[in-house]
């Protein structure tokens, strides 16, 4: 059976739950929210955005009075999960989760939506790449990473083709003047274990990913990927101050579509930022080496939103992914 | 010797609600391993929040049995109605299902309890022990080694199942290439796609898995139906004798360190393991024709390693923070949310936590065995429903499984698909067993081949310098040459005895 043919199925099953999900939302268009609110992911059950939406949802449940949901729809970089929100009504019961691999697909033209779609409500964590190596590398600085890829290719971990450590590696670089072949890997995990390993020269990753590593001593952070100092790692210098406009990111925030009503936004910021000031989510946090500056609300957050957009834009049109209009 | 860390296994036996989620979260995880659809990974990450309210030691202890069990609990519908609860059941069912329509549903049900029990057991055993040495382990394996590994995996193809060679290769042919389907590791590109982002992740495997084994088996019985007479076999609920438990002693022990080895493993996890136990099960055994036919080595052998490995999934991710499996990977989350942080300094600062979660996944190991022998009493009845009320109901669970998953539509046709798909080709004599290898493995080769050479600069050479690979590669030649080596000695040993 052809894909057009499995669309034509599934399409008036869908239009069926719209209709009827239109009709209990007119019955309730006073008071919000009056029933379940869903927050859909494109992670699988058990990764940073999954438990991070999780951690959120166990104290944002109680400040909005009804019960939340995570609903997961993985694949094609988000995408996915962008169908699916747009498919649904803009009520405003139903959330997105979106990380710069949503932007980075924005950019690329893919998926049915554009950067004015997305209104942010609340970002929950800033988290930036770190680079690093193992600790007996002969790199001892950024300085001696880019001097290595002058002389032969450096073998660069990344989680995936065209996400953001790929794109903060060849952005890097780019700008730093040496060489760099990715070496895909399928997740954070088995980045560590490679770099560990010794299959890899440098990777970016989140310092979450790679705290007891460092802190242990096996693995050097050469650079973090920002324009401050990170707390836990005071001693390593960022990309800015070494001179390499390179900051890289994992945030990951939650946005509604374009259309839903501005009190509901406002209803929903403040739920989920009450949500995010308990401890179960300030224990997540110290659980996974963050802290709460990461937390914003959706002024921040909608700035933000627009500031990664332009600069997911610029890479990809410095990567020659995609062409200047 | 003791066991280390026995002072910390008091608290945990002697906490009555510790105990009592234990018992939860086994029962729980029977049910939810059982039904297709629902995974032990959701089922942790629902629990999750629940978890927060409790101290770190009764969490985790409850997601961690719940994990044990649900392994466990994917064989039972495997063996009854040939719908694997959960990938790694999928080559229970090989063996398991036959034994249930001989007649043997109590047999396979209390040889799959036994041996997952057996495998579980082992592992957490070597995990009190070894945890953080076998943690390093996880570090020696780079793409090039797990190449090799999967290489050795797929050297078993032509002989998986019962069928001509020539077949089993074909359909593994057709699994490896169900496997390309999504975008490509390396390039990002996507393929056989069709425009549907549906799919850009790959075809999951669980519809393609219920497809395959219950779509294609309710087809052929509906072809079945007026010519055959229903008679009730007694035998159904007749558990193993202890001539059984002698039988597939070896076998148990073998997968049990093959499980625990590949449980290690971050990223390969139990699917893996239960292939290759089966793999080894059949290599091993005195009457190999007898697998796919209803060889209770076929059932014990890929139990016993599943479970095995969910001991070792948890040694990278407590030991290193690395999940070693999906599901360990909500564990992880489950600890981050405790506010720890699992990693090599965990052993010092919290053995108490530590041992308690090993303490509790070896009695969530020991408890599923009595809820699985019990149970296998009552599940093996499921047999003795007459396929004109059984089947229709195992169609109605199909669709739920692969609904289920995602809640995605596209996963319900990909299951009818695979399930019309397994029905021809059965008519046509290919087993489903060398195209589910294909599937699980043709991911793994593809893309650590492709990471090896990038890792090698492209030089096909630098697998010489990579002695693990080099063993693995050896033992995948061995595996191939052996088959068609004891045939010829077996032809000739005859011959010399008569001129002797």
């Amino acid at each position: 059976m052809k894909p057009s043919q499995i669309a034509a199925h599934a399409l008036p099953a869908l239009a069926g739950s719209i209709v009827w999900l239109a009709t209990t939302v007119c019955a309730a268009q006073d008071v919000f929210p009056t029933r379940p609110i869903n927050v859909v992911t494109h992670a699988s059950p058990g990764g940073g955005t999954d438990a991070t939406a999780r951690a959120m949802l166990l104290g944002a449940r109680s400040a909005l009075g009804v019960s939340m949901a995570v609903v997961p729809k993985t694949g094609g970089s988000g995408i996915v999960a962008m169908n699916y929100v747009n498919n649904r009504p803009r009520d405003g019961y139903t959330v997105m989760a979106i990380t710069p691999t949503h932007l980075f697909a924005i950019a690329r033209g893919q998926g049915p939506l554009t950067i004015d779609d997305l209104v942010g409500v609340v970002r929950a964590t800033d988290d930036p790449l770190v680079v690093m190596v193992r600790q007996d590398s002969d790199v001892k600085s950024l300085n001696d990473l880019i001097e290595l890829g002058r002389r032969r290719s450096i073998k660069w971990g990344s989680a995936q083709i065209g996400g953001i450590d790929h794109v903060a590696g060849a952005i890097l670089a780019q700008v730093a003047a040496t060489q760099l072949s990715v070496v895909p890997f399928s997740g954070g995990g088995e980045i560590v274990t490679n770099l560990m390993g010794g299959n890899i020269d440098a990777a970016a990753l989140n310092l979450t990913e790679a705290l007891g590593q460092i802190q242990r001593g096996d693995f050097r952070a050469l650079a973090v990927m920002a324009k401050e100092r990170l707390a836990l790692i005071p001693d390593v210098p960022t990309t800015v101050e070494l001179g390499y406009d390179v900051v890289y990111s994992t945030i990951r925030g939650y946005v509604v579509l374009k259309g839903v009503p501005e009190d509901r936004i406002q209803t929903l910021e403040s739920g989920m930022l009450a949500g995010m000031r308990q401890e179960a989510y300030q224990s997540y946090l110290r659980g996974s080496g963050l802290d709460s500056s990461g937390i914003a609300g959706r002024e921040v957050w909608n700035a933000q939103i627009q500031r990664l957009y332009v600069d997911a834009r610029q890479a990809m049109i410095d990567l020659g992914i995609i062409e200047e209009e | 010797m003791g066991l280390p860390g026995l002072e910390y296994a008091l608290p945990v036996f002697t906490d009555p609600l510790v105990i009592g989620l234990i018992i939860l979260g086994t029962v729980a995880g029977v049910v939810v391993g059982a039904l297709p659809g629902l995974s032990s990974s959701m089922a942790i990450a629902l629990l999750l929040p629940f978890s927060l309210y409790l101290d770190p030691v009764p969490a985790i202890s409850l997601l961690a049995a719940l994990y044990c069990a649900g392994t466990y609990g994917g064989s039972i519908t495997a063996i009854l109605i040939n719908a694997p609860g959960a990938p790694p059941a999928a080559a229970t069912a090989f063996d398991g299902y036959p034994m249930a329509v001989k007649g043997e549903a109590g047999r396979a049900l209390g040889i799959a309890a036994i041996a997952s029990s057996s495998g579980g057991i082992f592992s957490v055993i070597v995990l009190l022990f070894a945890a953080p040495f076998l943690a390093r382990i996880a570090y020696s394996f780079g793409p090039p080694e797990y190449f090799a590994l999967a290489i050795f995996g797929l050297s078993m193809l032509a002989s998986i199942s019962a069928e001509a060679p020539v077949k089993n290769l074909i359909g593994g042919c057709l699994g490896l290439l169900i496997a390309t389907v999504g975008v490509d590791l390396t390039t990002g590109v996507e393929r056989f796609t069709f425009g549907v982002p549906e799919l850009s992740d790959g075809i999951h495997f669980i519809p393609v898995l219920i497809g395959l084994f219950a779509v294609t088996e309710l087809l052929s019985q509906a072809q079945k139906l007026g010519q055959e007479k229903f008679g009730v076999r007694l035998s159904a609920v007749k558990l193993p004798s202890l001539d059984d438990l002698r039988r597939v002693k070896g076998t148990i022990l073998r997968s049990s360190v093959i499980g625990t080895f590949i449980g290690v493993l971050p990223a390969e996890g139990a699917t893996m393991a239960a292939m290759i136990g089966y793999n080894e099960a059949k290599r091993w055994s005195d009457e190999p024709e007898e697998f796919g036919k209803g060889a209770i080595e076929g059932v014990a052998g890929p139990e016993a390693a599943n479970n095995a490995a969910t001991g070792g999934a948890m040694v990278p991710t407590l030991a290193l923070g690395i999940p070693g499996s999906a599901t360990a990977a909500v564990i992880l989350g489950g600890l981050q949310v405790h506010g720890l942080r699992p990693g090599p300094y965990l052993f010092d600062e919290q053995p108490g936590l530590l041992y308690g979660i090993f303490f509790a996944m070896l009695l969530a190991n020991v408890l599923f065995l009595f809820v699985g022998l019990a149970g296998a009493k009552i599940f093996s009845r499921i047999s003795l429903v007459p396929p004109t009320l059984l089947w229709p109901t195992v169609f109605a669970l199909c669709f739920v499984g692969a609904y289920g998953l995602e809640q995605s539509v596209i996963d319900v046709w990909v299951m009818m698909l695979a399930g019309l798909l397994g029905f021809v080709l059965k008519r046509h004599g290919f087993a489903p067993a060398p195209i589910i290898m294909g599937l699980v493995l043709g991911g793994l080769v593809e893309s650590s081949l492709a990471q090896s050479l990038i890792i090698f600069d492209q030089q096909w050479t630098g697998f010489l310098g990579r002695p693990i690979a080099l063993v693995f590669l050896g033992l995948a030649s061995i595996s191939v040459l052996w088959a068609p080596t004891r045939a010829a000695i077996g032809r000739l040993l005859p011959r010399n005895r008569r001129t002797a």
